[in-house]
């Protein structure tokens, strides 16, 4: 089996995010990482292998750095190692279509990918790119397995979780998995560093990145936070409560 | 620019998100279309001002939520610029509906002005995006960031027939009374300290916990002398926590708890002594007993939900 | 939470890939399993077993080893492996010296083939823990007078003896062990169930606390006679060992530094005293500034004696400067992180006194700060100061 994981390199969740000139700073992110719900859809990805005897393929779209998230992957056990440049890519659609491109390339059985990346906090991908290959998707899983010629899944649900039954070619995204990730060692980092990682352009995979309908005006840090505001009595629960609403947008 | 949104919806109605998607179209002086999957909520939803039509989906596949399915029903009524709320199964459904008619989508919208210029949060809230629309696209907006519309109104309601393949299937349901989320996992936490008394007084910290699916954790005090577990200890020698949300009941502030939590995004503190150093690093504080403020809270906290 | 590492100069930028990630490994463990558990190791005053086995899949275990099952890295890598869990603590990097420099090196260098075969991939792995026995009551920085014994008895040796301040001895399955056969120096593998052979905890230390150290002692001990090491005779045995184990330090002491580096700073940031954090005041920012500069350039030399190291142009010398002054600064560091803390920097809820604590011991194991000045005083004049006597 072929089991394509999607995954995509972030600033890692702790690190600082500064802005100059009306734009995120790339150069200055400290620590770039896998994003973390992507890292379970990783470990997933390496049980169905060693479960089913299959082939995992790690397929990042991202600049040259990213290279070494694939390398990271490696070494926990990835088989192949797909980089997409993000060249020219401007929306979601772009790095759906590329991202299909590439899961099709390399006849993938099955796609995982996290339930969002920490960047962007979208959730677009995964779904979008079961549209593009016309399949079956189920986001928000915490595990997957395979028997039987079907993979089954589990969700939430109103009542608290639900097994889900799928087959044929089905895009899975991750949210927090129940199995505990894998670290790893060095045996497997020296491994990883003799893997080739395939370079690959939009170009190579015949895909068209036709000209966006959003264009990107600015980014700007978050607006500043009030004041801290204090009041004095229990009588203040409620205005405290709608202010949690509508000013902070936490509840 | 007309919208179509598709209704969010909560049970057999409406939810009240779908009131404020109406209001953000309203508030560019846009009148919608709006789509009601499996016919929920529609007679409601024509009553809200600033919808035009209501569309009535009913078909099989909305008997179990597949995104795939139940974005192929709903995408032929769609027009060009689709808003749905930012919720999960709302982000997937427009996430499908986007690919199928090869046009972007941006998600989890705050603001949204003329133009179309719409800015959302990237990098978990430390940037602001700010970006433009010419042409079709899916927007997704957060909940509780628009003003709702109010309803005044009648619009007619279309009821179609529409189905799609469902490609999924629920094998089993699996039941389990909520469990409470580990403080370092949960986007709103409520922690008590000294100030609580005794350890049993803390059933009420968790009972608002359950209503708002929040973890319960703890100053070192109360886990040392109380014997709490030491996995819901938050501070230096805790666990370090950067929530959306965190309330701290009872507790005074020591350093050494203000090192496990003060990164968080939003901070509530409750206690009954105003110079307690907690109130230096709160965005909101209230002082008063935890006697006082905590039936207030949970109830301000149950109507929300409700 | 990842880490960020004080790392003013770049120098990380300097390792080669394999190193980063070896180190991220390393690092991420040591954030996950070891700070959160650290103290209540130390309270019980136990080596928890768990970290044994984890250093052992990790396969950090004779980190620069090539060969029998081990991991084959760089000497760079290795110093960045006791870096990162020195962070964590003094007891863990020792643990990791001790197998790794002391007990693994020995045999993987002076041991007969059979030896290697049998003993590395299982000390590699973790599976088996190994000591070092060569200080003794009465012989620590003169080691060359040591009284233990060995005596050829035709079919097998007997040892007698005794050896002390052995980190692991009580939880390993092996010792190396150094003695006299015939007045010259030389390496005995001893195994934990060879008769006349115990290792008695040492008990109430108030550093390193979650190491074990103990005694080795050697009564009529009985060992098989191809359990010498045949590969070398004399000081040089153990010196070699010891060249790698301190070499190791120098980058370990650097963790315990930076640990207590970033508790001072976050420390200082957040607290208030005369309505401003005590960060904003000249006397703390002179203090942080002083530690890092001298963890700063304390990592230039850690950095540039691994590439010696790799290149194989060092002389023991070059190790000395690095243990000595890595050590001292750490340990300074440390004090007056400890100072910063005010009256919180002695509670356990910071790493302070933990490193204060396990850096005295640092700063006398593997050659004291003395006997190391002593070391470069003979490189620079020519003449030995060890000893009155020529």
């Amino acid at each position: 089996m072929n089991i394509a994981v999607l995954l995509k390199q972030v600033p890692d969740t702790t690190a600082k995010i500064t802005i100059s000139d009306g734009k995120v700073d790339e150069n200055s992110v400290s620590k770039w990482s896998m994003s973390p719900y992507d890292e379970y859809a990783l470990e997933s990805g390496l049980q169905l292998k060693e479960a089913t005897g299959g082939n995992l393929i790690a397929i990042t779209c991202g600049p040259e750095r990213a290279k070494k998230m694939l390398t990271d992957a490696a070494a926990v056990g990835a088989d192949t190692l797909v980089h997409i440049s993000d060249d020219g890519v401007s929306d979601s659609t772009h790095v759906q279509k590329l991202l299909t491109a590439a899961v099709k390339k390399f006849d993938s059985h099955v796609v995982l990918c996290g339930k969002q990346a920490a960047d962007t906090n979208g959730g677009s991908t995964g779904p979008g790119v079961a549209e593009l290959l016309d399949a079956a998707c189920v986001t928000l899983v915490s595990e997957v397995n395979f028997s039987e010629g079907n993979f089954t899944t589990i969700r939430p649900s109103n009542s608290g979780t639900e097994k889900v039954i799928v087959n044929g070619l089905s895009v899975f995204a991750f949210d927090k998995g129940s199995s505990e990730l894998r670290r790893p060692n060095v045996r497997g980092i020296m491994m990883a560093k003799k893997k080739p990682v395939e370079s690959i352009t939009s170009g190579d995979l015949g895909v068209n990145l036709d000209p966006s309908n959003v264009k990107m005006n600015s980014q700007n840090p978050p607006p500043e936070k009030p004041a801290g505001q204090k009041f004095e009595g229990a009588e203040y629960v409620n205005e405290v409560v709608s202010k949690l609403r509508n000013e902070a947008n936490v509840i | 620019m007309d919208f179509t949104i598709i209704a969010e919806t909560n049970g057999d109605s409406l939810h009240p998100t779908t009131y404020q998607l109406i209001g953000a179209a309203a508030s560019l002086g846009s009148n919608s279309t709006v789509i009601c999957p499996n016919g929920v909520g529609s007679s409601e939803a024509s009553k809200i001002n600033g919808v035009e039509k209501v569309i009535s989906v009913t078909g099989d596949c909305f008997n179990i939520f597949d995104g795939g399915a139940w974005a192929s029903a709903l995408s032929s009524m769609c027009g060009e610029m689709i808003l749905i709320s930012a919720s999960p199964n709302g982000r997937e459904i427009g996430s499908r509906i986007a690919a199928k008619k090869g046009i972007p989508i941006i998600q989890d919208v705050v603001s949204m002005t003329e133009g179309i210029t719409v800015s959302r949060p990237i990098y978990s809230g430390k940037a602001m995006e700010s970006l433009t629309i010419s042409g079709g696209a899916v927007v997704t907006l957060r909940p509780n960031a628009f003003d709702a519309a109010l309803a005044e109104n009648d619009a007619p309601i279309n009821v179609v027939n529409q189905s799609a393949d469902v490609r999924i299937a629920i094998q089993e349901a699996i039941n389990k009374a909520s469990e409470r989320l580990d403080v370092t996992e949960a986007d709103i936490i409520i922690s008590g300290g000294r100030g609580m008394g005794t350890i049993e007084n803390f059933s009420h910290l968790e009972e608002i916990a359950d209503t708002v699916g929040a973890a319960v954790g703890a100053s070192r005090a109360v886990v040392d002398e109380w014997g709490m577990p030491h996995r819901m200890q938050v501070g230096q020698t805790g666990k370090t926590v950067t929530p959306s949300l965190y309330i701290a009941v009872g507790i005074s502030g020591a350093i050494q708890h203000l090192a496990g939590m003060r990164s968080s995004k939003y901070i509530l503190a409750i206690n009954k002594d105003p110079d307690a150093p907690i109130f230096g690093v709160a965005d909101y504080g209230i002082v008063a007993t935890w006697e006082d403020a905590i039936p207030a809270l949970k109830s301000a906290l149950s109507d929300l939900q409700s | 939470m990842a880490y960020e590492a004080l790392d003013f100069y770049d120098v990380d930028s300097l390792l080669t890939e394999e190193e980063r990630m070896v180190r991220d490994m390393v690092r991420d463990w040591v954030d996950e399993e070891v700070i959160p558990n650290i103290e209540i190791a130390c309270r019980d005053g136990v080596f928890p077993d768990e970290w044994r086995v984890a250093l052992g899949e990790m396969g950090v275990l004779g980190a620069p080893l090539k060969g029998y099952d081990c991991p084959g890295l760089s000497y760079t890598a290795y110093g960045v492996i006791c870096r990162e869990l020195e962070r964590g603590d003094s007891g863990l990097r020792s643990f990791a010296s001790v197998q790794g420099s002391l007990a693994m090196y020995p045999i993987w260098d002076f041991g007969s083939e059979e030896q290697k075969n049998y003993y590395l991939p299982k000390m590699a792995s973790g599976e088996w823990i190994g000591c070092f026995g060569l200080t003794e009551p009465d012989y620590g920085s003169n080691p060359g007078d040591m009284i233990t014994k060995a005596e050829d008895m035709g079919d097998h040796y007997l040892l007698n003896g005794a050896k002390m301040w052995i980190t692991n001895g009580s939880i390993a399955e092996l010792a190396v062990v150094w003695a006299k056969l015939d007045g010259v120096i030389r390496g005995f593998i001893v195994e934990k169930n060879d008769p006349g052979f115990s290792a008695p905890e040492m008990k109430g230390k108030h550093s390193l606390k979650a190491s074990v150290t103990s005694e080795l002692v050697f009564q009529d001990c009985k060992i098989p006679k191809d359990r010498m090491l045949p590969g070398v005779k004399g000081l040089r045995g153990p010196f070699s060992c010891l060249n790698n184990a301190r070499y190791g330090i120098s980058w370990g002491a650097l963790g315990s530094a930076q640990a207590c580096f970033d508790s001072a700073k976050d420390y200082a940031m957040s607290r208030i005293q005369f309505n401003h954090p005590i960060a904003s005041y000249q006397l703390v920012q002179n203090k942080l500034s002083w530690m890092l500069r001298e963890i700063t350039k304390g990592q230039l030399l850690a950095y540039h004696l691994g590439q010696k190291k790799d290149a194989g142009n060092w002389i023991p010398e070059h190790i000395s400067l690095a243990k000595m002054n890595n050590v001292d600064i750490a340990l300074e560091i440390a004090r007056v992180a400890r100072d910063i803390h005010g009256a919180n920097g002695i509670l356990d809820e910071y790493p302070i006194m933990r490193h204060m604590a396990n850096l005295e011991s640092v700063k006398t194991y593997e050659g004291t700060h003395d006997i190391h000045n002593l070391i470069i005083g003979r490189h620079i004049t020519g003449i030995q100061a060890f000893t009155r006597e020529a």
